[in-house]
């Protein structure tokens, strides 16, 4: 939480901030209620963000069009327990987003608990490793309070670059229906998504329309915006479905 | 410094995998040491700002607890690598007890500033392994994380996506694959063809669903 120090000086910074950064989004997981709640209250009351919180399901943060970000605490990497769920999560962003960070985030220490004593792993430094090669950021936080400050400059690094979220990040009544159609598109992130139902009249719209229209209007670039065509020509045959329909 | 000193060293991109060439400053410190036996090392003079140049265009600059505590010097060396080159540059700094303090401003400047590659660790020690594992992984063949751009086959999703209209499960949706063969037929069909498949009102409703705007 914030100092409780009411002095003026302490108090115009956060302000300034809120000015400055009046239009910056991020979307936050719903899971992330439970399991990062500090990350949460920073970004709102320290860094005013405006944050919007969402069953993204695939990923922890949408902090632009076009990057998502994982938080993961260093203990999940020391060993490969979760290597599997970790591979497939990172696939799955990969097919959705342009850019991945993830954020490796310290345990919470007991208190009286200064400096614990990290015991480092091979698997660590290999996963690390690969992270790197895959052209996948990293980067370190002490604490959730760092983590939500990470976050943020991430935010308006990718503002600077014209990626911010600028599209309404909520959908509303029949919408809803259509919204879900277009998250079911294996290649479009929660944010395409959001930018298909606000700036496509109807879902005929935009099944009928180019890939470099589709790039026009919804600012993603024109390599997903073929493959969003492609998927909606996709030639469906039943002999290649997996799935035994009683 | 000088500035007649090449700031990488040149030929810098052909590394041979398995191999690193290192900065002759290195020679007896422990970084070299524990990398002996794992990884074939060569110290070498005129690298310039790089301090370790790894296969596959990637160098390591190493920053030391030391450097932290100076101050701001080590920030030029970053800059002038980056201006220099096109090469990955992985920054390694020796986050310790005393040099923590100074790690999150430095992390904001060498990844969100400079676009580089961050990795903190504990010693000369811990930087040796973490090397010899980032020249292993160049190696590796298959990297987990690297999408494998596969045409894998999208009938399940399409399935999938067809579900989402409302009223329409899992028969209903083979049905209209079936008959449309694909989503943009089917997202252009007319009530009285999509009558054909399913009922009259579902006909309706999944053409509203279709055409309603906003």
């Amino acid at each position: 939480g914030n100092p409780p120090g009411p002095s003026s000086s302490s108090n115009e910074l956060p302000l300034r901030n809120l000015k400055n950064q009046a239009s910056l989004c991020i979307l936050v997981d719903n899971h992330e209620i439970s399991s990062g709640p500090e990350v949460i209250s920073t970004l709102k009351n320290v860094h005013g963000v405006k944050v919007q919180i969402c069953s993204l399901g695939s990923c922890d943060y949408i902090v632009s069009n076009r990057l998502a970000v994982e938080r993961r605490c260093q203990a999940e990497l020391l060993n490969n327990a979760h290597r599997s769920k970790m591979v497939q999560r990172i696939q799955q962003l990969k097919s959705k987003f342009d850019r991945i960070c993830i954020i490796v985030e310290k345990e919470r220490t007991r208190t009286g608990e200064v400096w614990r004593v990290f015991h480092r792993t091979k698997y660590y430094d290999g996963i690390l490793s690969a992270f790197i090669q895959a052209g996948i950021k990293v980067l370190f936080s002490a604490c959730q309070v760092e983590t939500a400050d990470l976050l943020k400059e991430l935010a308006l690094v990718e503002q600077r670059k014209n990626a911010a979220i600028h599209v309404p990040t909520e959908v509303e009544g029949s919408r809803q229906d259509v919204f879900r159609f277009y998250l079911s598109i294996p290649c479009v992130s929660y944010t395409l998504a959001l930018a298909l139902c606000h700036h496509f009249g109807s879902l005929k719209e935009m099944a009928n329309s180019t890939p470099s229209e589709m790039a026009g209007r919804t600012q993603v670039n024109l390599q997903k915006a073929e493959e969003v065509y492609r998927y909606i020509h996709y030639a469906f045959d039943t002999q290649m479905l997996p799935v035994v329909v009683t | 410094m000088a500035n007649n000193i090449t700031p990488v060293r040149a030929g810098a991109v052909n590394v041979p995998f398995g191999h690193v060439i290192g900065h002759e400053k290195w020679k007896g410190s422990q970084i070299a040491q524990e990398m002996q036996g794992k990884i074939k090392l060569i110290l070498e003079d005129g690298l310039g700002v790089v301090d370790f140049h790894l296969p596959n265009r990637s160098c390591v600059l190493y920053v030391s607890e030391a450097d932290l505590v100076a101050g701001n010097g080590f920030k030029r060396r970053l800059v002038r690598f980056r201006n220099a080159c096109n090469l990955q540059g992985i920054v390694l700094v020796e986050k310790t007890q005393i040099s923590n303090q100074y790690f999150p401003e430095v992390q904001k400047f060498v990844v969100l500033e400079l676009g580089m590659t961050l990795l903190p660790v504990a010693s000369q020690k811990e930087a040796a392994q973490l090397i010899v594992q980032l020249v292993h992984e160049q190696t590796k063949s298959s990297n987990p994380f690297h999408s494998k751009k596969s045409t894998k086959f999208l009938e399940s999703s399409v399935f999938h996506t067809v579900q989402q209209i409302p009223g329409v499960g899992k028969t209903k949706a083979l049905l209209l694959l079936e008959n449309f063969g694909n989503l943009h037929q089917l997202c252009n069909a007319s009530v009285q063809e999509l009558e054909r498949i399913v009922g009259h009102s579902l006909a309706q409703q999944i053409h509203t669903f279709f055409t309603q705007t906003k």
